[in-house]
């Protein structure tokens, strides 16, 4: 015992209370009463706080209880089948679902002409123009109103230089630049901050992914070096293909996942 | 001078109670009220100043930790040691360096959102830049919540420390576990450490305070020392090193000669040896301890020669002390040679800081501030102090009657001792006479309580209401004269009461008239709506009064009905006819016609339309016509009620109450 625990040296010289347990005993049992009083009676932010808190923690008894029922009782497991699944006396055939086998880089150049990938977000909400854009008014009068200004995030690539200010039709503002993305992998189920190799496609139109803007749903290509994926062929990959799912501008950053 | 004094620091509160201060701090202390139709510009530097607000909080309160934690490379070396010995110095660095982090990546968070904000257009677009920065905050501070936890615990250990001064005088106690010096420490200290009869009683350094030559010194117990290599020492022993190595003090070194402890003394001198090296430049002091058990005599041969070996040693750094002073028996059992051991390691602390002091350079810049005076002797007669025979008669006098005084708890010794002997509550009693004390009242009289009885001065209170009675049957006497007029008839009693009605109505009456007095106006009898002045209220009222009103009446109806017609010319007129000047006499009849004969007026004034000089008319006609003239340029004024000229009063000529609203069934003037 040091010497300044002093509540110790104290106990040790004298004890506890003789009622001490009970004490402790009833102080605990009044604990919850105690704790819903304030409770019921806070308001505003604090009383947000406090019931947030007591909603997580009942939810997660619930969720608890449930588990240790489902452990307990005993119920038959009725699972669907799975795809491709055959009864045992068709193990030994072989079906093909496709007459000609295609190599993996014949059918990755197929897709891509074909524009169409499966990707995690299959749809998104149309970006109006006027929303994409905003209108700067220019010439000493500001009467001229050709230029726009780019409200997205975007992308640009290293040797990017601006055109002349005087010709410039489309502004993307530095602030709004971005040149890595959160990248997911979908079966690791693990993120990297990844750089950004270039924009492959917006859903918008074929004028946004030539500008490099960056909206929920754009197909964008990484650079996966630091993952160390390697090809069938046992090259290193280092570019991949991710789609954005957030919106970068409200976020103030870009996640993706990684199209595999 | 560094004051050591980590109770300073302020609480560490874990991740998630730090995000929630912060949170909420931001909420109270920033607007909160936004709407979608105000400028961009208001809506960014609403959001803008909530991140900056929380970036601000977040930096002042990481610095606050940062800057609160002592760096163990910039403390007194004593605690740079003993906090890496309790707490791991490199665990320490590390859990400060990630809070040093986490306040740059929040820095760098927020200057990129405020960036970001810039370009924000809609208030959606705002907030929810806002969420996401205040959220990327709120994450770097969850991550660093188990070096938090672990700083707060360092806080609340720290805090706890004994305050060990690293540059005052010490007395440092080392030794063998189980040797007996926490029980010197008792004896020296008042620091109540804990003292048992098993190894490692002590586990932590423990401070206490000794006086010496009216100088404080500080003691410090440390835990008991095993004679093992450096590396396998712990935690416990490793406080001592600390305190050994690092603190410039007089080191006790504690030999348990009995061996009662369960080391040999051959095990002990090892010990000495092997930390010997600890001891440089201080000064050593050899204490064999628990003599009681075994005297110093009885040791066996080989044991006295270990011991004169560490003498020896000691003897090296002892720096002209002299050999009493390094090797010491004491029994802490039985006090023997404590306050010795005490005196020599103070002594010897108190010369060898001296003679430091002495060979630092500073010194030369105060040597010769001091000088001491002393006066040369004239003669060699020598003058010892005097004090007159009386001066010393007195104070022994003082000192016997002192002594002589019995206390209660003399007396109760002398006769018989506690439970047996009963102080007497009446000794002190003060009264007239000395035997009285002894006295004895009973408490209960003839059933009655005595003390209810007793009045100290009763005399006084006696004599008071003597007076008093004397006082009232006078006052009675003079009562019984008035109660002579209060008998009244039933007759009386009730004129008294009209009469007093009577009064009070006058009064409420003239209280009236002197409210309203500044306003009313002298209106003429005959607007007289009340109908107040008329005879026969007159006469109602006169004979109320007891008065015979017939008279009056009279008078008023011959004056409001006109003058009748005179009998005679000279009727009830006699005095008049004294035919001594015919002229005046004449006269006199004249006028006396021309008036009625009931008018009485002062005879030295004349008429009202009678020209007098200095009256400004000519003669009396002009004036007759003067006054006609004005008569009839107030005549319309009194018609109206007006006071004067200036009364130019409009009344509500259309009163609000009476032209609007429905109106029911009644007049058409009330509503």
């Amino acid at each position: 015992m040091a010497q300044n625990d002093y509540m110790d040296l104290h106990r040790k010289r004298h004890g506890q209370r003789l009622d001490h347990q009970e004490r402790m005993r009833k102080k605990k049992a009044r604990e919850a009463h105690n704790h819903s009083k304030r409770a019921q009676k806070s308001l505003g932010l604090k009383g947000k706080m406090i019931s947030k808190k007591n909603y997580s923690e009942k939810a997660l008894m619930k969720k608890t209880l449930k588990m240790h029922e489902e452990s307990s009782s005993r119920r038959r497991t009725d699972e669907d089948v799975q795809e491709g699944a055959v009864p045992a006396y068709l193990l030994d055939r072989e079906n093909t679902s496709r007459a000609k086998v295609l190599s993996n880089t014949i059918k990755q150049k197929r897709k891509e002409k074909a524009g169409k990938w499966e990707v995690p977000l299959p749809k998104v909400r149309p970006v109006a123009e006027d929303e994409m854009f905003r209108v700067i008014r220019s010439g000493k009068r500001k009467i001229k109103q050709w230029k726009r200004m780019v409200t997205k995030a975007t992308f640009v690539g290293p040797g990017f230089t601006r055109k002349p200010p005087k010709y410039e039709r489309f502004i993307r503002p530095s602030g709004l630049r971005f040149t890595k993305a959160h990248v997911t992998h979908p079966e690791l189920k693990c993120t990297f901050c990844l750089e950004i190799i270039g924009i492959k496609k917006n859903p918008n139109g074929p004028m946004y992914t030539s500008l490099g803007v960056m909206t929920r749903g754009t197909i964008i290509e990484v650079n996966v070096s630091e993952l160390g994926l390697v090809t069938p062929a046992g090259k290193v990959v280092w570019g991949k293909y991710a789609q954005v799912t957030n919106n970068p501008e409200n976020d103030g950053c870009i996640n993706a996942v990684l199209l595999v | 001078m560094v004051q050591y004094n980590f109770k300073r620091i302020t609480v560490v509160p874990n991740g998630k109670a730090f995000i929630d201060i912060i949170l909420s701090r931001t909420q109270r202390q920033t607007p909160t009220v936004v709407h979608k139709g105000y400028k961009i510009n208001r809506l960014r530097s609403f959001y803008m100043r909530k991140v900056k607000y929380t970036q601000t909080n977040f930096h002042e309160k990481l610095s606050a930790i940062i800057d609160e934690f002592p760096r163990l490379d910039q403390i007194h070396p004593f605690y740079g040691d003993l906090l890496h010995v309790l707490y791991n110095k490199d665990h320490y660095k590390l859990a400060l360096g990630q809070v040093n982090t986490a306040r740059n990546l929040i820095s760098k968070i927020a200057k990129d959102y405020v960036k970001l904000l810039k370009y924000g257009d809609s208030l959606y677009r705002c907030k929810c830049l806002k969420v996401a920065a205040l959220g990327r905050m709120c994450t770097v501070v969850k991550r660093i919540t188990p070096s938090l936890a672990y700083l707060e615990q360092i806080r609340q250990h720290m805090a706890r420390l004994p305050s060990i001064d690293p540059n005052t005088r010490t007395v440092l106690i080392c030794g063998y576990p189980n040797v007996g010096k926490s029980s010197f420490m008792n004896k020296i200290t008042r620091a109540d450490v804990d003292v048992q009869p098993y190894a490692f009683t002590t586990k932590s350094l423990f401070v206490g305070h000794t006086d010496y030559k009216y100088l404080r010194y500080q003691v410090i117990d440390t835990p008991g020392i095993l004679d093992r290599p450096f590396e396998d020492r712990n935690i416990i022993e490793m406080c001592s090193i600390t305190a050994l190595a690092h603190l410039r003090a007089a080191v006790l070194f504690f030999l348990d000669i009995s061996g009662s402890c369960g080391y040999t003394i051959a095990q002990q001198a090892a010990l000495f040896h092997s930390i010997k090296s600890l001891f440089m430049n201080k000064p050593l002091v050899i204490v064999c301890n628990k003599t009681d058990l075994m005297p110093m005599e009885n040791i066996s041969e080989e044991d006295r020669n270990l011991v004169e070996e560490m003498k020896a040693e000691a003897m090296k750094t002892a720096m002209g002390a002299s050999e009493e002073a390094v090797l010491l028996k004491m029994s802490t059992l039985t006090d023997e040679g404590v306050m010795s051991v005490k005196n020599a390691a103070c002594e010897r602390l108190l010369d060898q800081r001296v003679e430091a002091k002495m060979k630092s350079k500073k010194i030369n810049d105060h040597l010769n501030r001091f000088h001491v005076a002393l006066p040369k002797p004239r003669d060699n007669i020598e003058r010892l102090p005097c004090i007159p025979q009386v001066v010393l008669e007195a104070r022994a006098k003082e000192a016997a009657e002192m002594e002589k005084r019995k206390t209660e708890k003399d007396l109760e010794e002398e006769n018989g001792g506690a439970g047996v002997y009963s102080a007497s509550l009446r000794k002190h009693y003060i009264l007239k006479h000395e035997e009285w004390k002894d006295d004895i009242i009973p408490e209960i009289l003839d059933g009655h309580n005595v003390a209810d009885f007793i009045d100290p001065d009763i005399l006084v209170r006696l004599e008071e209401l003597e007076r008093e009675e004397e006082q009232r049957q006078a006052e009675a006497e003079e009562e019984d004269i008035e109660m002579d007029g209060e008998e009244l008839t039933e007759e009386q009693k009730e004129q008294l009461a009209a009469i007093r009605k009577k009064k009070a109505v006058l009064i409420q009456e003239h209280r009236l008239k002197k409210t309203v007095a500044q306003n009313r106006s002298t209106v003429p009898r005959k607007f007289d709506k009340e109908r107040k002045y008329t005879t026969k209220r007159m006469g109602r009222e006169l004979s109320a009064m007891g008065m015979d009103p017939s008279s009056a009446v009279n008078r008023a109806r011959s004056k409001s009905r006109g003058r009748k017609r005179d009998r005679s010319e000279d009727g009830g007129n006699d005095a008049m006819d004294v035919d001594d000047d015919q002229q005046t006499n004449k006269k006199q009849r004249v006028r006396s016609k021309s008036r009625s004969m009931s008018i009485s007026r002062s005879q030295s004034r004349p008429p009202a339309h009678e020209a007098v000089p200095g009256d400004g008319f000519k003669d009396s006609t002009q004036k007759k016509a003067a006054i006609t003239i004005s008569h009839k340029s107030h005549k319309k004024r009194d018609k109206n009620a007006r006071r004067g000229e200036a009364d130019r009063v409009i009344p509500t000529l259309r009163p609000k109450h009476l032209f609007s609203g429905k109106r029911g069934k009644g007049k058409t003037d009330r509503r």
